[in-house]
């Protein structure tokens, strides 16, 4: 994707955001003219944004009419009435959807041109409506422009701080210049008065060819486009030069710009994290006391530092969320106040965004069976406004983020019902279940596919993706209900999951990593102490019977290992059990930027993903979970 | 000769001109991974900022020319930021 089109849609998902949360303000305070302004520069600047792009013409065209139904609230031409707010709102869902269709597959749905039609016609709604002038067409920017203004922002608000303008240029050498003897740089360094210059590789990848030239050259300069210009007079028709507009921010309040906070490119995050990674490596790699310690406390600062780069409030995925309830409910006919906290708790950018659609599902399902209809709600003596909370806290190493509702909650004995009627269990097995193990019912895949479930007066659509997309994420899901009282949903979730502290344990000659998290203890179990079972090998740890695995055998490698002296045994808890897991040797604990099998490991069982070590060699990371289970 | 290679490092010395670019290309590609340094060259000619760019290698020193200290050597580095350090795989 181009690098204009991915700052659009960075940019366009704070405006559409910022736009809905003003509109969803007004619905609520319809005479707030701070809220109004706010929309109608949101959706002024998203329309702008939008020109850039001819592909884009649809959301460019409802935008357009829903600047003008704002204008027309502004000047007090049309009121500040619900079906007003309502089609704003639907412009401005709309154009998070195709934000959201863009970013996945580069283009509008082929029915955004429909789609923007209609918004068109609903936001000009009221019979009131006049014909607004236009607004002026956007300023055509070449499409190169903004990434070397990214590249150079401080320097051009310097520039332009200075009172002086700022001339951009840009200079895509012929291919075969170097053969006619050209040095298309030694060009750009006779440009006077220059203050930036960025590379750009052509978007293709390296070629074998050196005497190619793929590499453009943008470059800023205060110097008049004249006189920047002048060097290329011989190339004239291969460099392009445009006056760099004044930047629009000076209209953008200072609270809102400072709210707003610091973008930072996840590439550019990413590196540092590598680097610091690899300090990680070469500190494992080391040996002898001081300088290593010195090695490892500085790796992992500049790792936690680097880190914490990456850690973004959960406002950014919550701030969307209040528009979700407000539509589940009223198209379901619910009645629901709904309120956040702890937006301000921080997490990994990757598991906030990932948070996204757990919680979708969650909130879809507090309104639809969680809270009962108004009717219900006053039989039932309840207030027939229902509550949902959408709370987070810091837990120690985790976050834990809660939907709560007070609706009807789910009952049990419900559960074991629909799931013995859906085939997943017998009367039996779902008789023997206690209420807990009940509840988690509702995660289970096969459980709520089935389309009576909503029949229940609890949850079940889309839990398992609820439960799937926080595991994806590292995290783990728990229900907990009163019937009649309401729901809580808990999402525990890591605060990063990046470096993983693991233990390395010797097995037929070959070294793995187990993380340190699983591993409660490590034992000498002398061989009498080994009893047969029906199913293998076990034996007694502190008045529990453990049961034995050899690591060797889990792992299909060759070999009986050493059969005198006591068994080296790792106890680790797999789904609240301790199971017992026969190794070798036990090796030293380790911090590990832990990669994610792929290619070929990703097919085999049991791996958690691979590490570099710091002698070069690559260690393989067990998941005791799906090896043992 | 303005193309060297040493143990640690692959190094650029004086200007460099375009007859620079394929050996600088041939020696990136045989050790990925092993910085150029730039500590003792003069201008640079499009062709081997090109390899430079494309190949990704990590920079060390600042060149003796002051446009390319100024201007080409950042610009390099936030190429190569934006491509998450990466270079040819």
């Amino acid at each position: 994707m181009d690098d204009l089109l991915e700052q659009f849609l960075a940019e366009g998902r704070e405006l559409v955001q910022a736009a809905g949360d003003d509109l969803m303000a007004l619905e609520r305070a319809p005479d707030d003219a701070a809220r109004l302004a706010g929309a109608f520069r949101a959706v002024h600047t998203l329309k702008g944004g939008a020109a850039l792009f001819p592909e884009l013409a649809p959301m460019g065209r409802a935008l357009h009419a829903a600047e003008d139904l704002l204008g027309a609230l502004r000047s007090g031409r049309r009121p500040a009435g619900r079906p007003e707010l309502d089609a704003a709102l639907a412009c401005v869902g709309a154009c998070e959807g195709w934000l959201d269709a863009i970013a996945s597959s580069g283009t509008l749905p082929g029915d955004a041109a429909a789609a923007s039609a209609r918004l068109v016609a609903a936001l000009a709604g009221g019979p009131s409506a006049t014909g607004a002038a236009p607004a002026e067409a956007p300023a055509v920017a070449p499409a190169w422009l903004p990434a070397v203004l990214a590249d150079h922002g401080a320097a051009v608000e310097r520039a332009h701080g200075d009172g002086r303008s700022v001339t951009a240029l840009r200079y895509a050498p012929n291919p075969g210049c170097f053969f006619l003897g050209d040095d298309p740089l030694a060009l750009v360094s006779a440009v006077p008065e220059l203050i930036g210059l960025s590379l750009s590789s052509g978007g293709r990848g390296p070629s074998d060819d050196p005497f190619t030239c793929r590499t453009a050259v943008a470059a800023l300069s205060t110097a008049a486009p004249d006189a920047v210009l002048a060097p290329f007079r011989f190339v004239a028709d291969q460099v392009e030069a445009v006056p760099v507009p004044l930047a629009p921010a000076a209209a953008v309040p200072a609270a809102a710009a400072a709210a707003r906070g610091l973008r930072v490119d996840p590439a550019r995050v990413d590196a540092l994290l590598a680097l610091a990674g690899e300090l990680v490596v070469a500190a494992n790699g080391r040996d002898g006391g001081a300088a290593r310690a010195e090695l490892e406390r500085l790796a992992s600062s500049i790792y936690a530092s680097a880190l914490r780069l990456r850690l973004v409030p959960l406002s950014t995925t919550f701030r969307r969320l209040p528009r979700v309830v407000r539509d589940a409910a009223a198209r379901l006919g619910r009645d629901v106040d709904f309120a956040m906290d702890g937006e301000a708790v921080e997490l990994d950018r990757n598991v906030v965004d990932g948070l996204h659609e757990p919680l979708l599902h969650a909130l879809r399902n507090a309104v639809d069976h969680g809270i009962e209809p108004p009717a219900t709600r006053s039989a039932a003596g309840k207030p027939p406004r229902g509550r949902i909370l959408l709370c987070a806290r810091q837990d120690a190493d985790a976050v834990v983020v809660e939907v709560s509702d007070d609706g009807a909650g789910i009952d049990p004995a419900r559960i074991r019902d629909a799931a013995v009627a859906r085939g997943l269990l017998d009367g039996a097995a779902a008789a023997a279940l206690d209420d807990a193990a009940a509840l988690d019912l509702v995660f289970a895949p096969g459980f709520s596919t089935a389309g009576a479930v909503s029949a229940i007066s609890g949850r079940g659509v889309g839990m398992d993706a609820v439960r799937a997309g926080v595991a994806a994420l590292g995290g783990r899901v728990a229900l907990s209900s009163e019937p009649g009282r309401g729901t809580v949903l808990r999402m525990i979730l890591p605060r990063s999951t990046t470096l993983a502290a693991v233990l390395t344990v010797e097995v037929a000659g070959e070294r793995y990593g187990v993380p340190v998290a699983a591993v409660g203890t490590v034992l000498r179990v002398p061989r009498d102490r080994v009893m047969p079972t029906g199913f293998g090998r076990a034996f007694a740890l502190r008045d529990r019977t453990v049961p034995l695995l050899d690591l060797r055998g889990k792992l299909g490698l060759p070999g009986q290992g050493d059969a005198s002296g006591p068994l080296l045994v790792l106890v680790a808890t797999v789904d609240g059990e301790p199971v017992g897991l026969a190794v070798d040797a036990v090796g030293r604990r380790l911090d590990v930027l832990l990669h994610p099998p792929a290619g070929l490991l990703a097919a085999v069982p049991g791996l958690l993903g691979t590490a570099l070590l710091g002698d070069g060699g690559v260690l393989m990371v067990l998941d005791l979970a799906e090896l043992v289970g | 000769m303005s193309v060297e290679r040493d143990e640690d490092a692959i190094r650029l010395v004086g200007g460099c001109g375009v007859e620079d670019a394929e050996p600088l290309a041939v020696l990136c590609r045989a050790a990925p991974g092993l910085p150029v340094d730039l500590g003792g060259a003069g201008p640079l000619h499009t062709a081997v900022v090109q390899v430079l760019l494309e190949l990704a290698p990590p920079l060390r020193g600042v060149p003796a020319d002051p446009f390319a200290a100024a201007f080409v050597v950042p610009a390099l580095e936030r190429a190569r930021a934006a491509r998450g350090g990466a270079g040819e795989v």
